[in-house]
């Protein structure tokens, strides 16, 4: 059971955490002036101490060092149960037993800090094993060069020790470089150390500088978790070191460790200013619900369009004139570099709307197979009359045409020069000339139905909304669901373009075909929110943002998960899930 | 409250797992040795309790530890030393003796006064070196002064050493200890017997009339530095105060191929210890009642005791002064840079944080 830690926030695998010591610990953090060891089980025998409430104790421990064998592993791996106080225990990546401590420090982290795959391995192997409520430690290996990538794999705690040693050996430590301190013409930091002529600088003042490097660092981390923007700086600082890219790449590769981790939406920002931004898991996902999930309702011809610079892509001035032209007569997809493509009913569905990506007209090979393979698999489940492509040259015409030689639909091409001159207009509105127009009501009903395929799963739109007579109220984009007695049922989240449950709406997503997301609890009625502990059991496929049912023995009620249901039913602290309407039972 | 599982069964298992391991860890080791041909000879200088004597040093190739088969020591290839079969014959024994004599003539002014035979086991034990080749070793070496032979204390017995005492040889009986404290001899070292051994061989060593020379290992495997030294300094003291046992010999881990050890430092999880440290222990026992040596193996390289590069053959200088003069002042005539590093090493490194450097 863990007491003295809590996650209160996630940015993917990376958590804002509190060790809730006497002074509270907000990790990720340095955790060595907390930390007190009851020592080696190798050289002596040693009791359990009595601990406090103001430092984490580790439990006696025999450590097994990078390179041990898993037969020695099994015969001196130690034992403890748990105890009243705060509490760390020592274990093995490879063959963690969780033992009812606060937080776990891995023994063998020497061995594989500094290896991209060893890592992952050790990272994952780790947090499989161990509770997710509990502080995971990695001593003696962090760096300020290092700990952003470590901190991002899901790591909580560190100390000093390895900066104060590469400091006494004239290793000058930045979250860039590790310099030789001789090399070194000006100190390219502004700590309280550093306020000196470099001549003075010696190397106690390298070990003070370290630390406080490594210190400055983690305040960064924090505040980067506390934004969701981690992944952003790790996309650019982990080119510092070969390792740490390579490692944040096997990262990338172990999908499903990242993508139970990830929220389904942010407020902030997503840079796309790297070729790994293509396989963050906010754009897998988003690319995997568009070309599984999400279905075409509309009767029209589909019209490719370019994507803007300015989110929502509605908002900017090219598409006002593409929109212009079209005038409801054809189904308007954008097409983009990270994301893929975008129908319009999902342009403001987290992250169409929350990207921004380098514009330089510039594609790669990578993002022009990644699109094509998205609008090759969309076009394969959705149908079309005909396709307009009104796409300018280079990229974005290459991509259609490689699609197009693989498709039995009819391409035609309506931009001559710049997709927003006159011809170019002309030839778009000329493509679409006869077609009828759709109504605002279809475009606000398939608008409803899309998010909610996107968000509950394929065909969820039909089986939520499909049945019965809905209205939808209020003005794009903020819709709201009602039944045909006037009930609201749930609520397009304008932030986001994702849906909010109301209890009708939760009451209709338990009775529909739709999957629901439900978490169980103990019989009691829930405000404000639901606590790990209370939790009884949570879909797996929960993620952090999802919107969720409620349930228990005395109380119905729909909210939002801040965590994923596997986490959920593992924890024994923090929150679950906040509670938007409760009703009881 | 918690509680570590009980002791016994623990140590049990965890012998059963390092000996698993390092039979197959052995196992890998294909190459084997002419029976006809000693491990490894050479000459040198050692302090003795009869004074500093030049020596005469053998290696014999004797089919290898008994224990070692079975899995053995988690820091020792030797083992893999050993010739093909497991056992040497008297004449075989007898040719690695003479090629040793050759060696000698060929390379010293004069026969060395001190005699040390190793076997990387038991030179005691009956089933590696028989009563008849015992008796014959000793005849050969009965003009010398000094024979130092290296034995299990399992072995040591009354009329063994009486075979050569019978010569008017001094004798000593060189006993891998490795570290007074039974736990971390028994779980890292995977040593098999107790201190308590140790000191009954004293005992019986010293009623024939011979005396023990206790080699200790500095650093096995799971240990951080200061614990590692810590141990060293306390064993130091413990074997000192035995009666009989006259000298210590502590000698720092090294990397050797087919072992425990050697995974351990190519997954990144061991390092052997520092130059510092030997230096440190043989200072802060400079005080007690025997002569305390230290021989470090490959120092300098990254397989054996090391410093930072700079200065360790300065610091091996040092080590190899006081070996024969026992005088502590020779450590404050070595300084360098990286002796700050070994200090925080010592106050940071522990054994879930291990190593901090390479």
């Amino acid at each position: 059971m863990t007491d003295y830690f809590e996650v209160l926030d996630r940015d993917g695998a990376a958590r804002i955490g509190e060790l809730r010591l006497a002074e509270p610990v907000t990790t990720p953090a340095r955790v060595d002036d907390v930390l007190v060891d009851s020592g080696s089980l190798w050289n002596a025998d040693r009791e359990v101490p009595d601990g406090d409430e103001g430092s984490l104790t580790i439990l006696p421990h025999r450590s097994l060092p990078a390179g041990s064998r898993e037969d020695v592993q099994d015969a001196f791996g130690t034992e403890h149960s748990d105890t009243e106080f705060p509490t760390a225990a020592v274990v093995a990546s490879d063959t963690p037993t969780p033992q009812g401590a606060d937080a776990y420090i891995l023994s063998d982290a020497a061995g594989f800090v500094g290896h991209g795959e060893g890592f992952k391995d050790a990272i994952i192997s780790a947090k499989d094993a161990l509770p997710a409520d509990t502080a995971l430690v990695l001593s003696g290996v962090a760096t300020p060069r290092n700990v952003a990538l470590l901190a991002y794999a899901g790591v909580d705690g560190f100390d000093a020790k390895l900066a104060k040693v590469k400091g006494s050996q004239g290793k000058y430590l930045t979250s860039d470089n590790e310099a030789f301190l001789d090399d070194l013409d000006e100190l390219p930091c502004s700590c309280p150390a550093c306020q000196q002529p470099r001549d003075e600088f010696d190397r106690e003042d390298c070990i003070e500088h370290n630390v406080a490097a490594l210190e400055a660092e983690l305040r960064r981390v924090r505040e980067r978790v506390r934004a969701g923007r981690l992944r952003d700086y790790i996309e650019g600082q982990a080119r510092h070191d070969n390792w740490l890219t390579a490692a944040f790449r096997e990262f990338d590769d172990q999908y499903s460790y990242l993508e139970a981790r990830t929220p389904v939406f942010r407020t902030s920002e997503i840079s796309a200013a790297t070729s790994d931004t293509i396989r963050r898991v906010e754009i897998q996902r988003f690319a995997e619900r568009v070309t599984s999930r999400y279905r075409n309702r509309f009767d029209n011809p589909l019209v490719l369009v370019p994507c803007s610079a300015r989110k929502p892509y509605s908002d900017s001035q090219s598409h006002g004139q593409f929109h212009d032209a079209i005038g409801y007569r054809g189904h308007t997809v954008s097409m983009t570099s990270p994301i893929g493509i975008v129908p319009p009913e999902l342009e403001l569905t987290y992250p169409a709307q929350h990207y921004d990506s380098v514009v330089t007209g510039r594609w790669s090979e990578d993002e022009k197979q990644f699109v094509a393979s998205v609008l090759r698999q969309y076009l394969r489940r959705n149908e079309y009359p005909r396709v307009v492509a009104h796409v300018p040259d280079h990229g974005y015409r290459d991509i259609v045409e490689r699609v197009e030689a693989d498709s039995d639909l009819d391409f035609e091409y309506t931009v001559e020069g710049h997709p927003t001159n006159t011809d170019s207009l002309a030839n778009l509105a000329g493509a679409l000339e006869g077609e009828l127009k759709f109504s605002k009501r279809e475009r606000q009903h398939n608008t409803i139905k899309a998010i909610a395929d996107y968000q509950f799963g394929e065909d969820a739109g039909d089986a939520l909304f499909g049945d019965i007579e809905i209205q939808t109220t209020g003005r794009y984009p903020k819709l709201q669901v009602r039944n045909d007695d006037g009930d609201q049922l749930a609520t397009m989240v304008p932030q986001y373009g994702l849906l909010a449950m109301t209890l009708a709406g939760g009451d209709r997503w338990v009775a529909s075909d739709a999957p629901t997301k439900t978490v169980d609890i103990e019989g009691f009625v829930p405000h404000g929110s639901v606590l790990a502990p209370g939790v009884v059991d949570a879909s797996d496929d929960i993620r952090p943002g999802d919107e969720v049912v409620i349930q228990g023995s005395a109380a119905f009620a729909v909210g939002r998960a801040e965590m994923s249901g596997p986490e959920m039913v593992d924890s024994t602290r923090g929150v679950a899930s906040t509670v938007r309407h409760v009703r009881e039972r | 409250m918690s509680k570590p599982s009980p002791e016994v069964y623990e140590e049990d298992r965890g012998m059963d797992a390092h000996n698993s391991v390092m039979r197959e860890i052995r196992g890998l080791k294909e190459k084997h040795y002419d029976p006809h041909e000693p491990t490894r000879v050479w000459l040198d200088e050692d302090n003795t309790p009869g004074g500093v004597y030049d020596s005469l040093t053998i290696i014999l190739n004797t089919g290898g530890c008994r224990w070692a088969r079975a899995g053995g020591c988690t820091m020792c290839g030797y083992v893999a030393e050993s010739v093909e079969g497991g056992s040497v014959a008297h004449d075989a024994l007898m040719d690695q003796i003479q090629a040793c004599l050759d060696h000698e003539a060929n390379n010293a002014d004069e026969p060395a006064d001190l005699i040390k035979i190793y076997t990387s086991g038991s030179f005691l034990d009956e089933r590696e070196v028989g009563a008849e080749t015992r008796q014959a070793i000793a005849e050969t070496f009965s003009d010398r002064e000094r024979i130092v032979v290296e034995s299990l204390p399992d072995f040591v017995d009354h009329e063994k050493i009486t075979d050569f005492t019978d010569h008017g040889l001094a004798v000593d009986i060189a006993v891998g200890l490795e570290t007074a404290t039974d736990r971390v001899r028994h779980d890292c070292v995977n040593k098999y017997f107790d201190f308590a051994d140790f000191e009954a061989a004293c005992e019986t060593a010293q009623d024939a009339g011979a005396g023990i020379k206790a080699y200790l290992l500095m650093k096995p495997p799971f240990l951080s530095e200061r614990e590692a030294r810590d141990d060293m300094v306390d064993s130091v003291r413990r074997c000192a105060a035995v009666d009989g046992c006259h000298t210590v010999s502590m000698n720092p881990c090294n990397v050797q191929q087919y072992t425990m050890v050697n995974e351990l430092f190519r997954a990144g999880g061991y390092r052997p210890p520092w130059l510092w440290s030997v230096a440190d222990v043989l200072e802060r026992t400079a005080d007690v009642d025997a002569i305390v040596v230290s021989d470090p193996v490959g120092h300098g390289s990254d397989r054996g005791p090391h410093n930072c590069g700079e200065c360790d053959d300065r610091v091996q200088k040092a080590i190899k002064d006081f070996d024969l003069r026992q005088d502590p002042s020779v450590f404050e005539q070595v300084n360098c840079d990286c002796e700050r590093t070994w200090e925080l090493v010592i106050e940071e490194e522990t054994s879930y944080a291990m190593p901090l450097t390479r």
